[in-house]
C-alpha cells in the first residue's frame, strides 16, 4: 500500500477498501441526460474510483464519465453493478446505490417527470 | 486656423477618406495564447474558462435551461474527454484541433444513436464544442467606431475583416506593408490606405485624413462639422448591367466574368445579377485563425451565406491557401509547406473544411478550387478525403453532395502538364504565384513589380499552351493579370473566355471585352 497516505493501519484498512453491490434500475426513461449528471456528480464526490458495468457485462465504464453512462443504456430494469476502490469505497457504494434506489432524486424536482 | 499638416507617407490602397482618429493599442501577446503554455493546460483553461461562461449564463434562467446547462458542465468536467483529447495532444495535434476531433466523434456517435433524446443531445455538445473553441483561439477582437480611421504599427487581417466599413473610414499604419494582407484586402474593399507614415501623434478622436491615392495622412484637418461624407463610395455611376456576367466579343463569342472574393460580406454591395458568380473565393481570408479552421459550423455558415448572394450562379470556393508567407495565426507547424501540400499534410485541417463544403454543396452550384497543385496525386489525394467525409456524413444522415473540384493553375511544372491531371474538374490560372515561380523572385522582393511586368511574355506563352492541354475542361483566369483591361487583348488571344476579377475591376475588363474580337485583336472601329 502507499506509505504516503497511511494515517495508521487500522484507519487505513477502514477507509481504503474494494467495494461491489447491485442494483436495479426503476426510474421511468434510464440514465439519460439528467439522472446521469446527479450520478456522476455524486461519483465524483468521492475520491476512490467508481466503476459501472451493465447486465451482467464484464465490461467497467468509468462512473465519473456521463459520457459514459449515458452511452451504457441503463434503461428501466436494467441492473448495474457498481464497484469502488480506494479511499471512502464503501460510503460511495452505499450512497450511488441510494441514489438508484430514490430513482436519481427526480420526484423531488418539481414533481417534473424526465 | 492653420494649414494642414501634410505627413507623407506611402499608397496601399487608393481613395481618400477622412474621419475620426481610432488609435490601436499596440498589438500585444494577450491577442495570442502565452506560449508557455502545454497544450493540456491550454486546453484546461479554456474548458474552465467555458463553464465559467455557462454558470454566468445559468443564473436566473429557468429550470428547463439550467438543467441543459448543467448537463454542458458536466460533459466538459468529463474525465473521458479530456483524456482523448489528451492523448490526440500528445500524439502531436494542436490543441483546437485535438478538442474539435474528439468532440466529433462524440457528437458522430449521438447523432447515429437510435433513440431520440440521445440524438437530440448531439446539438448541447456541438454547442459546447464551439464555445470552448473560441475561448482556445480568443478571436473576439474589439472592434473600432464605424468611420474611423484606423491609426497604428500594423493591423491584423482578422481586425479588418470584423470591422463594419459600411460607414467609409481608412487605414493609417505607422510601419505595414503594401503587399501584406490587410492591403490586398484593402485594395479589394476600395478602403483608402497608406503605410509607412512614421510613428506620428494624433490624438483619439481627431478627425484626420488618409489619401491613398497621394500616400499622404492629413493631420489637423477642419473640424467635424465641415466634414460631411464628401469622400463616398466610389459611385455607381452607370448602372452595370444586369447580364448575368456573361458578355459578347465585338464578334460575337462568349465571355464569363466573374469576381474574386475574400471576405463573406464583400458581396453585400455588388448585384449577383452583374456577374456569372464568384470565380475565386480565397478562403484564408474569411478563415484566418486555426480556431476558425477547426469550426465546421463557421465555415459552413460563410459558404451558405455566398451561395445565398449568388443565388444559383457558380460558387468557386478555394481551400485554405496557407503556409508560406501565408501563415495561419495559431499553425506553427510546417511552415515551408503551403496549399494544397500543407492540407495533405495536415489533413485535419482539410477535414473540416471538406464537411463543410460539402454540406454547403446540397444548397446550390458549389465548387472546390485546391491551391498550389502540384502533381496530379495532389488532386487524387483531395478527392480521396471528399470521399470519406462524404461517407461519414452520409453514416450520420447529415444533407451533403460531393462537389466539383477543380484547380488553380499556378505552378509551373502543373501548368506544363495540365492534360495529366485527370481528376480535376475545371483549371483556373493564378498568374500572380505563376510570374513569381516562373521568374524565380520573392513576391515580398521590393522589385517583384518590376519582373512582374517583364515575366509577361512568358507568363502568356504558357497560358496558351496550357489552355490547349485543358483538353476541353473549363479554364478561368483570377490571377491580378485578369483584372488589368491592358492585358485582356493578349488573355483572350491566348484562349480564355473566363475573368474573375476583383469587383472594383469589373466595369474596366467588362469594356475592354466588348470591344475586342474573340481572338484579341482590337474590333473594326475601336
Amino acid at each position: 500500500m502507499s506509505g504516503g497516505l497511511r494515517i495508521g493501519g487500522r484507519e487505513t484498512e477502514q477507509v481504503h477498501a474494494s467495494c461491489e453491490t447491485e442494483v436495479e434500475v426503476k426510474h421511468g426513461v434510464g440514465l439519460h441526460a439528467r439522472p446521469s449528471v446527479t450520478f456522476t456528480r455524486l461519483a465524483k464526490s468521492f475520491p476512490c474510483s467508481i466503476e459501472v458495468a451493465v447486465n451482467g457485462s464484464d465490461i467497467w465504464l468509468n462512473g465519473k464519465s456521463i459520457i459514459k453512462i449515458m452511452g451504457a443504456r441503463i434503461r428501466k430494469g436494467s441492473v448495474i453493478r457498481i464497484r469502488a476502490d480506494g479511499i471512502l469505497a464503501e460510503e460511495a457504494i452505499r450512497a450511488l446505490k441510494d441514489l438508484v434506489e430514490r430513482n436519481f432524486d427526480e420526484e423531488k424536482r418539481h414533481g417534473r417527470t424526465a | 486656423m492653420a494649414a494642414p499638416l501634410r505627413l507623407k507617407a506611402t499608397s496601399a490602397s487608393p481613395g481618400v477618406a477622412t474621419g475620426p482618429a481610432y488609435i490601436a493599442a499596440p498589438l500585444t501577446a494577450a491577442a495570442s495564447p502565452p506560449s508557455g503554455l502545454s497544450g493540456h493546460a491550454e486546453l484546461d483553461d479554456a474548458i474552465k474558462t467555458a463553464i465559467r461562461e455557462l454558470q454566468d449564463l445559468a443564473t436566473g434562467t429557468d429550470p428547463e435551461s439550467s438543467d441543459i446547462i448543467e448537463f454542458q458542465i458536466e460533459v466538459l468536467q468529463d474525465p473521458t474527454l479530456t483524456e482523448m483529447a489528451g492523448a490526440r495532444i500528445d500524439a502531436g495535434e494542436n490543441v483546437a484541433f485535438a478538442w474539435v476531433g474528439t468532440l466529433d466523434a462524440y457528437i458522430g456517435e449521438l447523432e447515429c444513436s437510435e433513440e431520440d433524446q440521445m440524438r437530440a443531445r448531439a446539438v448541447d455538445i456541438l454547442d459546447i464544442k464551439n464555445r470552448v473553441l473560441s475561448v482556445l483561439t480568443g478571436t473576439s477582437l474589439d472592434d473600432f467606431p464605424a468611420g474611423s480611421i484606423y491609426v497604428g504599427r500594423d493591423m491584423e487581417p482578422s481586425r479588418f475583416l470584423a470591422h463594419d466599413w459600411s460607414a467609409g473610414g481608412g487605414i493609417a499604419l505607422y510601419a505595414g506593408s503594401a503587399v501584406g494582407h490587410v492591403a490586398l484586402l484593402a485594395k479589394s474593399r476600395s478602403i483608402p490606405m497608406v503605410i509607412g507614415a512614421g510613428q506620428f501623434t494624433t490624438d483619439r478622436g481627431q478627425h484626420i485624413g488618409v489619401d491613398g491615392d497621394a500616400g499622404v495622412v492629413v493631420l489637423q484637418t477642419a473640424d467635424e462639422n465641415t466634414m460631411p461624407a464628401q469622400f463616398d463610395h466610389p459611385a455607381t455611376g452607370t448602372a452595370p448591367e444586369a447580364d448575368n456576367g456573361s458578355l459578347r466579343t465585338a464578334d460575337g463569342s462568349q465571355v464569363l466574368l466573374s469576381i474574386n472574393v475574400n471576405a463573406p460580406d464583400e458581396v453585400d454591395s455588388i448585384l449577383a445579377a452583374t456577374t456569372a458568380g464568384i470565380g475565386l473565393m480565397r478562403s484564408e481570408f474569411a478563415v484566418t485563425s486555426l480556431g476558425d479552421a477547426a469550426n465546421e459550423e463557421k465555415q459552413f455558415a460563410i459558404y451558405r451565406r455566398l451561395l445565398g448572394w449568388a443565388d444559383g450562379r457558380a460558387v468557386t470556393i478555394r481551400m485554405l491557401d496557407i503556409g508560406g508567407d501565408k501563415p495561419l495565426s495559431g499553425l506553427t507547424e510546417a511552415p515551408s509547406l503551403r496549399g494544397v501540400r500543407l492540407l495533405l499534410a495536415r489533413p485535419e485541417i482539410a477535414r473540416v473544411q471538406a464537411r463543410a463544403l460539402l454540406r454547403a454543396a446540397v444548397f446550390s452550384n458549389l465548387r472546390v478550387m485546391l491551391p498550389m497543385v502540384t502533381f496530379p496525386s495532389d488532386v487524387d489525394d483531395i478527392r480521396q478525403i471528399y470521399r470519406e467525409e462524404a461517407s461519414e456524413l452520409a453514416r450520420r444522415g447529415v444533407p451533403h453532395r460531393i462537389p466539383p473540384i477543380g484547380m488553380m493553375v499556378e505552378v509551373p511544372a502543373a501548368a506544363l502538364m495540365l492534360d495529366r491531371f485527370e481528376s480535376a474538374d475545371f483549371f483556373s490560372f493564378g498568374t500572380n504565384d505563376l510570374a513569381q515561380y516562373l521568374i524565380a523572385s520573392a513576391r515580398e522582393d521590393a522589385d517583384f513589380a518590376l519582373y512582374q511586368d517583364r515575366a509577361v511574355p512568358a507568363v502568356l506563352r504558357l497560358l496558351s499552351q496550357a489552355v490547349k492541354l485543358a483538353g476541353g475542361k473549363p479554364v478561368s483566369i483570377c490571377g491580378d493579370m485578369a483584372g488589368d483591361p491592358a492585358r485582356t487583348a493578349d488573355l483572350l488571344a491566348a484562349g480564355i473566355c473566363h475573368f474573375s476579377v476583383a469587383p472594383a475591376r469589373l466595369p474596366a475588363i467588362r469594356s475592354a471585352i466588348v470591344g475586342l474580337n474573340a481572338d484579341g485583336t482590337k474590333a473594326a472601329g475601336e
